[in-house]
């Protein structure tokens, strides 16, 4: 797996918190012993929770709950070019990303929905460890949402410990430094991947 | 240079002489706890990750409590409590607590006795910072960490700076640990402490009962800490006596540690009660600012503010009075030991008297879970720790945090009230 990835910009506000994620209500549906079934029902938990609780938040970017549909659409009437309408994306958020409880759910709902990394200027401690424990790159630093701009392709790379504006030109240098487990656990996929292989 | 508390338990666990911030760094777990929320989630991970035989590192240090859908409210959540009692039974786990049995997860590990001073602990909740009010560091973890802990005994985590709160003075009548913390989110910020430690410390911490302390240790996460912690003293030593068999040792942070911060509060300059405002537990209003702002729900309970003491004070306000025929209230006792203990002392008669549902211990209408969710256009004061739009129910309702004494007097008056009129 390649530790540098390329994706589209998500711009997100201030204190996007879990329940706006994914909210209480869906926190006992699906089965998670049948993956899929579990996938499907964490994207649709993540849906309802965004169109209801999320839409009413200023801090929600215009049009990600219709490419979250899209999505939705594409697995419950197996449409795979609609699964792909977030593939590879990346969420930028100002301060708090994640705020509130270890609902893995809310990470591990943009993971299913292909977003491959979370930026921020602040990052939600059990967020940032969820999103990296289900595969994600979560990276908390300050001045990283003015680099990045909705719409704006970023390029994320974690041997150079660098995140570039690719539409602009324009990096940064990341302060934080992964020991080699963790980089291996990425590489797996997560840390049960990661720890199934021991 | 010295190291805090929090840094030197960091440093045991993981065979290290010193850990430092942003570091990130692999853990011994000694409390691993989960409940029913994500209990059966996280045995589905743990399956995934060792097959259908696999067993637990420790049959004693996971520990699993029902508390968020209690008793079932539906049969989706029966089978899953299935799941995690067959589990229970077929790993052999110990520290099981089932409907009638515990409570409240946070209320329930530090009352039997399972956190003792200098431990690591994780839960699958992000309150389960409350833990660091006995000396502990302990903070909240998905159910993949948790499945990985139950394999391994051991966890990732990633060194944090240590905010150092110093609050001086005392605390005036009718204003308690939860007004100081309201005040303290207040003055923070939703991420004033991000993946930072907050240490409590000062005079104003030290005179207050176990109970109180824990609210500040417990809400640390709304200020975005890792974790939150307190020196321990002889009331922690104290208070364990007969309630665990681990040994209790005093261990205290170094005189000469170094903090990212330093926060002064005196508790004596609060001369009012707090009230958090939709949609964040930093918007903080004097009661006096919202006086006459109706409500139709007051809840006192959850893992806050659901103990003993607490009841003690509502007991005392709602006496004599009647809740407001537009108003319900609902009061939960945290645990069954709080719930028999408020039974023996005529509380839960005084609750009734004055028109309020008492149930048995779980949290409740804290969150949208199984019970007082809120319609659309309700208002409820509640005396938990979160109110995020949404939290409780119809995205339109209206959520206040405050002091179980500010939300029985708002009950009885059916409008947000200072309680200092019927102490």
């Amino acid at each position: 797996m390649s530790l540098i990835i390329k994706g589209k910009v998500w711009k997100f506000g201030d204190n996007v918190d879990t329940d706006e994620l994914f909210a209480g209500r869906y926190i006992m549906l699906g089965n998670e012993a049948d993956k899929e079934a579990y996938k499907q029902a964490v994207i649709r938990g993540a849906f309802e929770s965004l169109s209801t609780i999320g839409a009413a938040d200023e801090n929600m970017p215009t049009g990600f709950i219709d490419a979250i549909s899209r999505v939705l659409s594409g697995y419950e009437n197996h449409n795979p070019d609609s699964l792909e309408a977030l593939s590879g994306d990346v969420i930028v958020a100002g301060k708090n990303f994640g705020i509130g409880s270890s609902r893995q759910q809310a990470a591990e709902a943009l993971r299913f929905l292909g977003i491959s990394a979370c930026l921020a200027e602040t990052m939600h401690r059990i967020f940032y460890r969820n999103f990296w424990n289900v595969g994600g790159i979560a990276i908390d630093q300050k001045g990283i949402s003015s680099l990045l701009a909705m719409g704006d392709m970023a390029e994320i790379d974690l041997n150079q410990y660098t995140v570039r504006n690719i539409t602009e030109e324009r990096q940064i240098k990341l302060d934080i430094r992964l020991p080699e487990e963790f980089i291996l656990m990425y590489e797996k996929g997560g840390l049960i991947p990661y720890h199934k292989d021991r | 240079m010295g190291m805090t508390l929090a840094e030197k338990i960091l440093a045991w666990k993981s065979g290290r002489e010193k850990v430092r911030p942003g570091e990130i760094i692999t853990v011994d777990v000694d409390v691993a706890m989960s409940h029913d929320a994500l209990g059966a989630h996280t045995i589905a991970k743990f399956k995934d990750l060792t097959g259908q035989d696999g067993k637990v590192w420790s049959r004693e240090k996971i520990v699993l409590i029902l508390d968020h859908y209690v008793p079932s409210n539906s049969i989706e959540t029966a089978k899953k409590i299935q799941n995690i009692e067959s589990f229970v039974e077929k790993q052999g786990l110990i520290n099981y607590y089932g409907i009638g049995r515990g409570g409240i997860c946070h209320k329930v590990l530090i009352e039997k006795g399972h956190v003792v001073p200098g431990d690591f602990v994780v839960g699958t909740d992000s309150h389960t910072t409350t833990h660091g009010v006995m000396g502990a560091f302990a903070t909240g973890v998905g159910v993949d960490d948790m499945a990985c802990v139950w394999k391994t005994g051991k966890t990732w985590e990633r060194g944090p700076e240590t905010l150092f709160v110093e609050i001086s003075g005392k605390l005036k009548q009718g204003i308690y640990s939860k007004d100081l913390m309201l005040k303290i989110i207040g003055t923070l910020g939703v991420d004033g402490a991000i993946q930072r430690c907050v240490q409590f410390s000062g005079e104003a911490v030290y005179s207050l009962s176990i109970d109180s302390r824990s609210v500040l240790t417990n809400m640390a996460i709304e200020t975005g800490a890792t974790n939150g912690i307190i020196d321990p003293d002889t009331k922690v030593s104290d208070y364990l006596q007969g309630r665990t068999k681990k040994k209790v040792d005093l261990v205290q942070g170094d005189t000469d540690a170094r903090y990212e911060r330093f926060v002064r509060i005196n508790a004596s300059h609060i001369n009012e009660p707090l009230v958090a405002c939709p949609w964040s537990p930093a918007n903080v209003k004097r009661v006096s600012e919202l006086e006459g702002t109706r409500i139709n729900q007051a809840f006192v309970g959850s893992c806050t503010n659901g103990k003993l003491e607490d009841l003690q004070v509502v007991a005392s306000i709602v006496k004599g009075h009647e809740v407001a025929p537009n108003c319900r209230m609902i009061i939960i006792p945290a645990s069954q030991e709080v719930y028999r203990e408020a039974a023996q002392k005529g509380l839960l008669d005084i609750f009734v008297e004055s028109h309020a549902f008492v149930s048995g211990p779980t949290c409740g209408p804290c969150m949208e879970t199984h019970m007082g969710i809120l319609g659309p256009g309700d208002a409820m004061i509640s005396s938990a720790n979160r109110n995020f739009r949404g939290r409780a129910g119809d995205p339109t309702a209206n959520i206040f945090l405050a002091s179980p004494a500010t939300v029985a007097a708002s009950a009885i008056a059916g409008e947000i009230t200072d309680p200092r009129k019927y102490l």
